[in-house]
């Protein structure tokens, strides 16, 4: 009997980037400061992939990473089935959203920042990337832990309403846009910028496999960080 | 899926609305009869320049706190909209749903921007009350609203454009189809501000006369603001001749941020969805409430997608964006809301401020809103940024 199955698992914070299989690496050494800072302005595709990106320099942050995130699934839907694309979900969970965009567009008011005032701007982004059509869903949750988007992209595949879902959690918060927020539950900090995502399946769970509960973050903490890099 | 509990009923006693009519059903009921126009021209957005200050906005008389004394700041304004609507939803529930436990109620919570006037508040540095900067955060307004609301179930809080009120109501009967509550409280709320006239105006996206939607001559849309809610239940706890949620459905375009598909297909997708879930055929839906923004590309597209879908048989369809305006997050359960109160006085409703009809709509396009006794299938359809669609199908 096929079972839930975590076919990929990707992860970018100031730490570093990479995925399950990579483990972590670092970030060009010349932007950690800047990263650490929290600073995404100078953030770059090419950093990590040699394939283009055309519209990654007009993204806002969030978009940015998220795209990043799901690219680093490797997950070449570009040679799947288009029936496949059709039933492949997006399910994506922040807290924050697009805060740091919203605080850009009130000092600016231009066309191309307020598209991106949205948080699930970033599933077209990622849709129109990788030719998805199938269930979309955007959560925005307390923690952002993605606790609730892996519960969703599971039913998803437990109800047939997709066959493959990218479930992705991701923060970009800049200084300038937490300045507008209220004190964070428990007196922590408002999370920092971080992306993780999980490509989720149907099929035979190889043994040693990590079971599809929990949370995102959580999951792909085990999946990318702390496992050696290779 | 399938059998009695798995289908989620909708009681149409447990709705809410605040919008630009009013507080209640009554005024959209009044509306609907006479095919009326809630838009008017909005002094408080005039000399900034925006392409249009025509819009829904909800009246003066109703912008103040009406919740219980110090239980909210008054600039609330997010929190107190949501909140009337579902005081006004919560109230009067007939038994049994009336009996069902607080830990058995969920919430579900559909914003785009939430306290957005807050949000403007707290970047031109002035005063705003802790609860209006909390509501900042949709999470933390949708927290806030279910422990007002004694919803002690799951909470969740959806925010995926002009679809957000469909997917909103599709998470609700998911919470309903998987046993994680009985009943479901469904909220929807946006309001007007700076910020979206700002940005719909740098999009050239708003009519300046007001929209008009599926006219031959519309130029743009208009924007609403308010707040809707549909209570859904467990299905053998909902009414017998009742309403059900028995179908929903989303796609993405996978094509542009902001414009639609040309030809339709993602918004035809999702509607196919819808249609499968319930086991409906095309041909059983007897009246679809468009997501009808007026701006030129949405309406062409959403013709071209009936057209795929139904083919020449599209049923007979309308949109109320010239009734409320566009009022974002909240649309799809307030023009929900629409759809059940014109049922309920056994009516299509029409599609007020439309003048000549774009020839390449569907010819089933209502202009005035027509008797329908015995309405039993409907369809309700909304597109967003981002190239997403979203369709609920609704039975009795």
């Amino acid at each position: 009997m096929s079972t839930l199955v975590i076919r990929a698992a990707s992860h970018l914070s100031p730490a570093g980037h990479g995925n399950h299989r990579t483990g972590l690496r670092p970030w060009p050494a010349e932007f950690q400061t800047s990263l650490e800072q929290g600073d995404l302005e100078n953030l770059q595709w090419s950093w990590l992939f040699s394939s283009d990106a055309q519209r990654f320099a007009r993204m806002d942050w969030l978009s940015r990473i998220g795209l990043l995130a799901v690219e680093l699934l490797e997950a070449n839907f570009d040679q799947a089935d288009p029936a496949l694309r059709e039933r492949t979900g997006v399910c994506l969970e922040s807290c924050t959203g697009c805060l740091t965009t919203d605080a850009r567009f009130l000092d600016t008011p231009r066309p191309s920042l307020f598209t991106y005032t949205l948080p699930s701007t970033l599933l077209g982004e990622i849709c129109i990337r990788h030719r998805l059509k199938g269930p979309q869903l955007c959560l925005l949750t307390a923690d952002g832990s993605g606790a609730q988007a892996l519960s969703e992209a599971a039913d998803w595949l437990e109800t047939g309403a997709a066959d493959t879902a990218v479930c992705l959690c991701a923060e970009a918060l800049s200084a300038d846009g937490s300045t507008a927020l209220p004190p964070a539950p428990n007196g922590l900090p408002w999370p920092a910028w971080r992306a993780d995502a999980l490509l989720l399946g149907r099929g035979e769970a190889p043994s040693g496999s990590v079971a599809a509960h929990g949370s995102v973050t959580a999951l792909c903490r085990k999946l990318c960080i702390d496992k050696p890099s290779s | 899926m399938g059998g009695t509990l798995a289908i989620p009923g909708l009681a149409l006693a447990g709705c809410g609305a605040l919008t630009a009519l009013g507080r209640g059903l009554e005024p959209l009921r009044a509306a609907i009869q006479t095919n009326a126009s809630g838009l008017r021209i909005t002094e408080a957005f005039a000399a900034r320049g925006y392409q249009s200050t025509v819009t829904g906005r909800v009246p003066d008389e109703h912008r103040m706190p009406s919740v219980s004394p110090g239980a909210t700041d008054a600039d609330a304004l997010a929190f107190h909209f949501a909140s009337e609507s579902l005081r006004q939803a919560l109230a009067s529930l007939p038994e049994p749903i009336s009996a069902i436990p607080a830990h058995r109620r969920a919430f579900v919570l559909s914003t785009t921007k939430a306290d957005l006037l807050a949000f403007e508040r707290v970047r031109r540095k002035e005063s705003v009350s802790p609860a209006a900067r909390r509501h900042v955060l949709p999470a933390l307004l949708a927290e806030d609203l279910a422990a007002t609301f004694d919803l002690r179930g799951p909470t969740q809080c959806v925010s995926a454009a002009c679809i957000s009120g469909l997917l909103a109501l599709q998470q609700a009967a998911q919470f309903l189809r998987r046993g994680q509550a009985d009943l479901v409280a469904t909220t929807g709320v946006d309001l007007l501000s700076h910020f979206v006239l700002a940005g719909f105006t740098s999009l050239k996206s708003l009519d300046p006369d007001g929209c008009r939607p599926f006219d031959r001559n519309r130029v743009g849309l208009s924007l609403g603001e308010g707040a809707g809610t549909i209570l859904l239940v467990r299905g053998d706890l909902a009414p017998p001749d009742g309403w059900r949620l028995t179908g929903w459905g989303t796609s993405n375009d996978a094509n542009h941020l902001t414009g639609p598909s040309r030809d339709g297909s993602g918004l035809a997708l999702a509607i196919h969805r819808a249609l499968a879930q319930a086991n409906v055929k095309p041909e059983q839906v007897q009246y679809l409430h468009a997501h009808g923004t007026g701006t030129p590309y949405n309406d062409a597209m959403e013709s071209l997608a009936l057209q795929s879908v139904f083919g020449e048989h599209t049923p007979p369809f309308s949109s109320s964006k010239g009734l409320l305006g566009h009022t974002l997050g909240a649309a799809g359960i307030l023009e929900t809301i629409l759809c059940l109160v014109a049922a309920q006085l056994e009516l299509l409703p029409g599609t007020p401020r439309l003048i000549e009809p774009d020839p390449v709509a569907p010819d089933s396009l209502l202009r005035q809103p027509r008797p329908a006794p015995g309405l039993r299938c409907l369809l309700k359809v909304n597109c967003g940024f981002g190239g997403t669609n979203g369709a609920v199908l609704l039975e009795k």
